[in-house]
């Protein structure tokens, strides 16, 4: 398990973590979340050994990373997004060759295992090209690939979909879940919180450094305060409709081309249209979105510290 | 000792491929060490006609003997410029964000700046070593005490040039502005180790800069047992002393290491280009 406590990260007088507890369980992915700046790649980089924290204790498997570096980083690897990370004049089965030698992978496993990682990401037929002559998303696929290289315990993903297509990022998830299932620790940061949704059992909101909220994804969405938001679409919105909506609810809002919009606890669709009907009305839609952890995501962020505490 | 030799031949594939891999290549390696050799012979020839030049600097009276001196001062010149062109290539790890990723592996830091230095070293120095061994066996300038000492000659060239290497590449990884040691080690260092000209020409004052350069005590070795058929007991002061140097270049480079990566942890600088 990985395990934070009270971790702070200073960068001379900014504060990039702040007092930060976090657990990462091996067979789970764990997701990391925040806006740009809120401390997301400076946690996994403490984590991954790049930066020592200013205060508070990091554990690795029982291993600390100030104390044991080098065992730490045996266990664990970190991808990051972008196609940068890779040698652009060595061909795809030689950078992982290489990388392989810096962590003493024994010849006999690393050969096999080569092979198993570029079929896992696609990159068999083109093993043998240089990665100059890859596409951005062949480069990212072989990134992936190499963070894999030395079989981690823990992989730590900095946004690792990020320039992917769509069916090689969808490919990604699959591998992500797959580890996960064969008892890996997995820590995901990432913007496409669908892809978080999806594979997260559990997920830490962080902003400017400080935690926010955790839990699972529809946990955050009930902590954020987030409702369900009605749309009904009139056929012409007269006075006397907008009149009865608003009477209806005063939080309602009125969008572009006549769609009254209510977001609120409960449910208020049946109520809304029936008050819209009676005040003669015509319905051309009628839509309900749950809210996603996007909205969470933004509502925890915007919300006071104070409050979140 | 097996994760260290993995490591060597991990950093020669990449050294390889990123740099020595190119037939075009063959221009830093030979034709360019042959332009300044020939360039600091025709201009130091016209010496051997100065009256009483034979008295002051009596191999400068000798041609062949010139050609020599000079040509021992290219390839060592060669193998240390070698690695101050390494150290400036493994900058380049910051833009592709291969520096960190070295630093994540658990691979020992001095064992991978060694390895880079060497496998640079190797790769380029071979031809013009090659060509320069060629010249003396068919000029007949060479004044060896023994085989042996031929031996002695590398290996005071070879291992003073990779702690040399090692430490460059510590400075270099942990600075982004270390850039500026790649002129600062190109003619004046060809200048104050005595690469073209014999050291008691030079000011004290360079002399003594020039002193600190391992170059420069490699050249002594060189020339010595080279062209004044010097053995390992007369050139044992020499040779202890270079010995010392290059301990103490590796002995620095581990304190660079060391201290570049706690402060890279600190500030985070490493993944900054």
């Amino acid at each position: 398990m990985i395990e934070t406590v009270h971790l702070r990260k200073e960068f001379g007088t900014k504060v990039a973590v702040h007092d930060l507890n976090l657990t990462v369980p091996l067979g789970r992915v764990t997701g990391l979340l925040g806006l740009n700046g809120a401390g997301k790649t400076t946690t996994i980089k403490i984590l991954a050994t790049l930066l020592r924290q200013t205060s508070g204790t990091v554990s690795v498997g029982g291993l600390d990373p100030v104390r044991q570096p080098r065992a730490v980083r045996r266990r664990i690897n970190l991808i990051a997004g972008g196609e940068r990370m890779v040698y652009a004049r060595m061909t795809g089965r030689e950078n992982l060759w290489y990388f392989g030698q810096l962590y003493d992978v024994p010849g006999r496993v690393l050969r096999p295992r080569v092979a198993e990682l570029l079929d896992l990401v696609g990159l068999a037929e083109a093993a043998d090209t240089r990665v100059e002559r890859y596409s951005r998303g062949m480069a990212q696929r072989l990134s992936i690939a190499r963070g894999l290289v030395n079989d981690p315990d823990y992989l730590l993903l900095d946004e690792p979909t990020l320039g992917l297509d769509a069916p090689i990022a969808r490919d990604l998830r699959r591998v992500v879940a797959a580890l996960a299932e064969r008892g890996k620790g997995v820590l995901l940061t990432s913007h496409y919180l669908a892809e978080v949704e999806q594979l997260c059992a559990h997920v830490y909101v962080i902003g400017d450094g400080r935690h926010l909220a955790e839990g699972t994804p529809a946990e955050l969405v009930a902590q954020s305060g987030c409702h369900r938001t009605v749309r009904v679409a009139v056929v012409e919105l007269t006075p006397r409709v907008e009149a009865a909506a608003r009477a209806f609810a005063p939080a309602v809002r009125i969008a572009p081309g006549g769609v009254v919009e209510l977001s609120g606890p409960g449910d208020v669709a049946g109520a809304l249209t029936s008050t819209i009907i009676e005040a003669g009305g015509a319905l051309k839609g009628l839509e309900i979105a749950e809210p996603t952890l996007e909205d969470a995501i933004l509502a925890l962020n915007d919300r006071p510290a104070a409050v979140i505490a | 000792m097996r994760h260290a030799a993995r490591i060597f031949r991990a950093e020669a594939l990449k050294q390889h491929r990123r740099v020595f891999g190119s037939k075009l290549v063959v221009f830093s390696m030979l034709i360019w060490p042959l332009l300044t050799l020939a360039q600091s012979y025709y201009t130091l020839r016209p010496l051997a006609a100065t009256p009483g030049i034979a008295e002051r600097w009596p191999l400068a009276a000798d041609p062949e003997r010139l050609l020599a001196f000079l040509a021992t001062g290219a390839l060592g010149f060669t193998f240390f410029f070698s690695l101050v062109q390494s150290a400036w290539h493994f900058t380049f790890e910051r833009q592709t964000g291969t520096l960190e990723l070295l630093f994540l592996s658990p691979a020992n830091r001095l064992v991978v700046v060694v390895a880079n230095g060497f496998g640079a070293l190797v790769q380029n120095v071979w031809l013009f070593a090659c060509f320069a061994v060629a010249g003396f066996t068919l000029f007949d300038v060479a004044r060896v005490a023994h085989l042996g000492m031929y031996a002695v000659v590398f290996l005071a060239l070879l291992v003073p040039a990779v702690a040399w290497g090692a430490l460059l590449n510590s400075l270099l990884i942990f600075s982004r502005d270390a850039a500026f040691l790649y002129t600062l080690l190109d003619d004046p260092m060809w200048f104050a180790a005595g690469v073209r000209l014999p050291t008691f020409a030079l000011p004290g004052w360079l002399r003594a800069a020039g002193s600190v350069l391992p170059l420069t005590g490699s050249l002594v070795v060189v020339r010595g047992a080279l062209l004044d058929g010097r053995g390992v007991g007369e050139l044992a002061g020499e040779l202890a002393a270079l010995a010392v140097l290059s301990a103490v270049l590796l002995l620095t480079a581990v304190a660079a290491l060391r201290l570049g990566e706690a402060r890279a942890r600190r500030t985070g600088q490493l993944g900054l280009f």
